[in-house]
């Protein structure tokens, strides 16, 4: 089996992933609920945000709302790909565990 | 930095738990407007009601034609800035299927009206009250169905909503209608925060 994704494979990226990819096709999340969905402290989810991004797999709009600013992430095109892949290569896994036995 | 099946397995299933408490925060907060809005208009039928019975058609005619049409506008703003995303990110104009859940949500609240409406005329029922407490509990039990599929918290709103519906219904049957505008409405106002802070 191929070596897996080291953007992705670490656990806080991968499910800041998973949780971008359960969003409609062109929503976007703001920083706040997704720190609450991934149980990540502020300045972690905001590594990690920062290094997905600079990966291409995710990508950030910062404005604001009303006079609140606001954070929003969505995954890109290459992340979603990208994430894909990785799952291939975790059933891929455990598939050939189970011809195994 | 090979897994072992088990990781890997593991995996799979923190991944697919994140994916759903995703998806149902995304569900929760979509159908927070609209719980406020129906709220916000039942305090307003039911007041209404309570205070000119003998005028409830009426009032709930224009109740219900400000909530679809207001239950519309809500769902076409949300559509609309997604489309405006997807277009952004893809270069070109197409539809995107949260457009097309948006219109699903909205059709299936047009279809809830034809439904009550017919199961009203078959059951015939002889009193305002029975009429008030009848929406109220078809509403209840979408929410609790919507709740298998889209999360718990739907399940817990539409249990609330049936269970002071029917408590008001029995034991304050006086005063139904002011009950449902203070009780049934505010839950509904409660219930859609609820569901935004999820």
């Amino acid at each position: 089996l191929e070596q897996p994704d080291a953007v992705i494979h670490q656990p806080i990226r991968l499910k800041i992933m998973a949780a971008l990819k359960a969003l409609p096709r062109g929503e976007r999340l703001e920083f706040v609920r997704l720190r609450a969905i991934v149980n990540a402290t502020e300045g972690n989810l905001g590594a990690h945000i920062t290094t997905l991004e600079s990966a291409g797999y995710v990508q950030v709009a910062k404005d604001f709302n009303g006079k609140r600013p606001r954070t929003r992430v969505w995954l890109s095109e290459p992340g979603r790909r990208a994430l894909a892949e990785y799952i291939a290569y975790l059933r891929a896994i455990v598939d050939a565990d189970q011809e195994r036995i | 930095m090979t897994l072992s099946p088990n990781q890997a397995a593991d995996t799979l299933q923190a991944l697919a738990a994140t994916e759903r408490r995703s998806a149902h925060a995304y569900g929760y907060l979509q159908a927070s407007p609209d719980l406020i809005l129906w709220g916000v208009l039942w305090v307003v039928g039911y007041g209404l009601t309570d205070v000119w019975p003998r005028r409830a058609a009426a009032i709930w005619i224009a109740i219900i034609t400000i909530g679809l049409i207001a239950g519309f506008l809500i769902e076409f703003r949300a559509a609309r800035r997604i489309d405006a995303h997807t277009t952004a990110a893809a270069g070109s104009t197409r539809h995107d299927a949260a457009a097309h859940a948006h219109w699903m949500f909205s059709s299936i609240a047009m279809i809830a009206s034809v439904f009550i409406a017919a199961a009203l005329l078959v059951l015939a029922p002889v009193s305002g009250r029975q009429i008030g407490a009848f929406v109220p509990l078809v509403v209840a039990a979408g929410y609790a169905l919507l709740g298998l599929w889209r999360g718990l918290r739907f399940i817990a709103v539409g249990a609330a909503l049936a269970v002071l519906t029917l408590g008001g219904f029995f034991l304050l049957p006086r005063h139904f209608d002011l009950w449902m505008a203070a009780v049934g409405g505010g839950a509904l106002v409660l219930g859609g925060l609820w569901l935004r802070r999820a």
